[in-house]
């Protein structure tokens, strides 16, 4: 065998190899779909049944018990708070942590680190003790506010690390030019690194939007997310197989939703970026 | 979608800025900008930190009482076996899953970079599962994984493979607990090192070519040694997750059977809010943090030592 066929062999393999992967990944979401339109009875039919009519009176029944809707809800709103506070709070402080010189900065970078690296039951417990007695327990303000305990930190990285790639001539140039240093926050750095800020703002969103461990510990029923609402379908995973699967489907779709939009945002936002 | 996960890479943001441009020159100007950030760090994590260590000394428990009892909650936990049993379970599932993981993302990170057709609709597809909520991993897993009604044990059947009872059983409830991670987090190593492969200079790689290096050479010589910086932040990312795994155990066995899956942190769930201990799972996530900590440090120093590049 020459180099050539060699070559191609080993392209042949990384292709069948590719799509084993992809099989396993993509295969245990859209089995779960298909059970999710299934009538009771085909999703608990063995063997399996591959060919059958779509229902789709589980998402209804979902959408309109358990208070669901309600959690759908919530969720974005604390998406929403929640991304917003850590950018209000995170780009200034990523640019303090770039371009300015401060006392205990080496103090703060490191706490940031080690925040996040921390358990969240170390937080939860003095949060749901705390938050019991200012009523902010089962609020959606009080879980968006707990959640910047990883979210903050992870948005300050990300952001200074965009805003290190800011050429600091054009901060100086703009500063000579009479430019306040929050002028130049707002019209150097913000518009240079909007694809950064929308990465950032997507990712905690994200994370945000599946967070459960904390949601668990500081809703009940007011402000109940909707990782927590599919979680209680938990007791019932061997017999409500509909409801659990439509809910979890229902709950992924806004994520790749989300994700599709604004990929085409920040391709557009970087290659304004390079043209400039 | 590709691109912005891999913009938003941190790994070469890790650690404490060694390019430190300072051009602020009033010190009292910083305030205003990181004053926010001090306000909401202090609240929600030196706060919680700080009366966590605190109440670890007292025996509360959700009640009026509250007696300082100093260490005994500390010597409680560390002469239990059963703490040390769970804390075996949390570093078996880390230590197996991290290993898994980033063999697995390792290889398909070289398999994708060979590919030309295709490439980037294959990485965004193998994305997939790092945006569903590991509450919804354990949940469908759950139900792939029935024993008598899932469709993974069909298939198995089908090829005439040995089934298996999966979550119900004791041997086989936390290989079937990494099996899930496996599939949800392999796609951060894949794409973390997706991206630190084509950040490698060609260079080399063409002079090794020329030398008549094989590419296994070239692998063990080149790539491994220039990856190596990026490997060792994608494993601190996972143990550190790894360590702190929650949701996909409560979703699919909740501990159990027994408690051959209970981890650190759903012991610390049970424990503050089935039994209300909440001074001693106070106790128990400060040892754990602690724990947590020295692992980090302990890689990193690894990584000190690690020539690079």
């Amino acid at each position: 065998m020459d180099f050539r066929q060699k070559r191609t062999l080993f392209t042949i393999i990384a292709y069948l190899l590719a799509i084993i992967a992809l099989i396993a990944t993509l295969f245990p979401i859209i089995w779960i779909f298909t059970i999710s339109i299934k009538t009771q009875r085909d999703a608990f039919a063995m063997p399996p049944v591959w060919v059958f009519k779509p229902v789709w009176n589980n998402y209804v029944r979902i959408w309109q018990t358990a208070g669901f809707a309600k959690a759908f809800q919530n969720s974005v709103i604390v998406t929403i708070v929640g991304v917003i506070m850590a950018l209000a709070v995170g780009i200034p402080a990523a640019y303090a942590l770039n371009r300015l010189s401060f006392h205990g900065k080496r103090a703060l970078t490191l706490w940031l680190l080690i925040a996040y690296m921390f358990p969240e039951f170390l937080f939860i417990i003095p949060m749901y003790v705390l938050y019991q007695r200012l009523g902010l327990y089962d609020t959606q303000l009080g879980l968006a506010l707990v959640y910047q305990v990883f979210v903050l930190p992870f948005a300050i990285w990300l952001l200074r690390g965009f805003f290190e790639d800011v050429p600091v001539e054009l901060e100086d140039a703009a500063r000579i030019d009479g430019c306040s240093r929050f002028q130049t926050l707002r019209s150097i750095y913000l518009p240079l690194t909007a694809p950064g800020i929308a990465a950032t703002a997507i990712l905690g969103g994200i994370w945000i939007w599946n967070e459960l461990t904390i949601a668990l510990a500081l809703t009940f029923d007011a402000a109940k997310t909707v990782t927590v609402a599919v979680a209680g379908f938990r007791g019932y995973a061997s017999i409500d197989w509909g409801g659990m699967t439509a809910a979890s489907i229902v709950s992924i779709v806004p994520m790749l939703i989300f994700a599709a939009i604004a990929q085409r945002y920040i391709v557009e936002g970087l290659t304004l970026g390079a043209v400039k | 979608m590709v691109e912005y996960w891999e913009m938003a890479i941190p790994y070469n943001h890790l650690l404490p800025m060694t390019r430190n441009r300072k051009t602020g020159r009033k010190p009292g100007v910083a305030i205003w900008y990181i004053g926010p950030a001090l306000i909401i760090m202090g609240i929600t994590s030196v706060y919680p930190v700080i009366y966590s260590i605190v109440m670890s000394f007292f025996n509360w428990d959700w009640g009026i009482r509250l007696d300082f009892v100093g260490i005994k909650n500390y010597v409680m936990y560390l002469t239990d076996p059963v703490f040390w049993k769970i804390l075996g379970h949390t570093i078996y599932f880390t230590v197996g899953a991290v290993s898994v993981e980033l063999l697995l993302g390792l290889a398909l990170a070289i398999i994708v970079n060979r590919l030309g057709f295709g490439m980037g609709v294959i990485r965004t597809l193998l994305m997939l599962p790092l945006m569903v909520s590991g509450i919804i991993v354990a949940l469908m897993w759950k139900i792939l994984l029935d024993p008598t009604l899932g469709i993974v044990n069909y298939l198995l059947r089908l090829v005439s493979l040995p089934t298996s009872v999966w979550f119900g059983a004791a041997k086989t409830a936390m290989p079937s607990i990494i099996l899930v991670d496996t599939w949800w987090q392999t796609a951060f190593v894949f794409i973390v090192l997706s991206a630190g492969l084509r950040s490698l200079p060609q260079e080399p790689f063409e002079a090794a070519e020329v030398d008549g290096a094989s590419s296994l050479q070239a692998f063990r010589y080149l790539t491994l040694p220039m990856l190596s910086p990026i490997l060792l932040t994608v494993l601190i990312f996972r143990t550190i997750d790894c360590l702190k795994v929650f949701a996909i155990i409560f979703g699919t066995t909740g501990g159990g059977p027994e408690i051959a899956t209970e981890a650190m942190q759903t012991l610390a769930y049970r424990t503050a809010f089935k039994f209300l201990f909440l001074s001693r799972s106070m106790t128990l996530m400060v040892i754990f943090s602690l724990i947590i900590l020295a692992i980090v440090l302990i890689y990193l120093r690894f990584g000190e030592r690690t020539p690079t590049q």
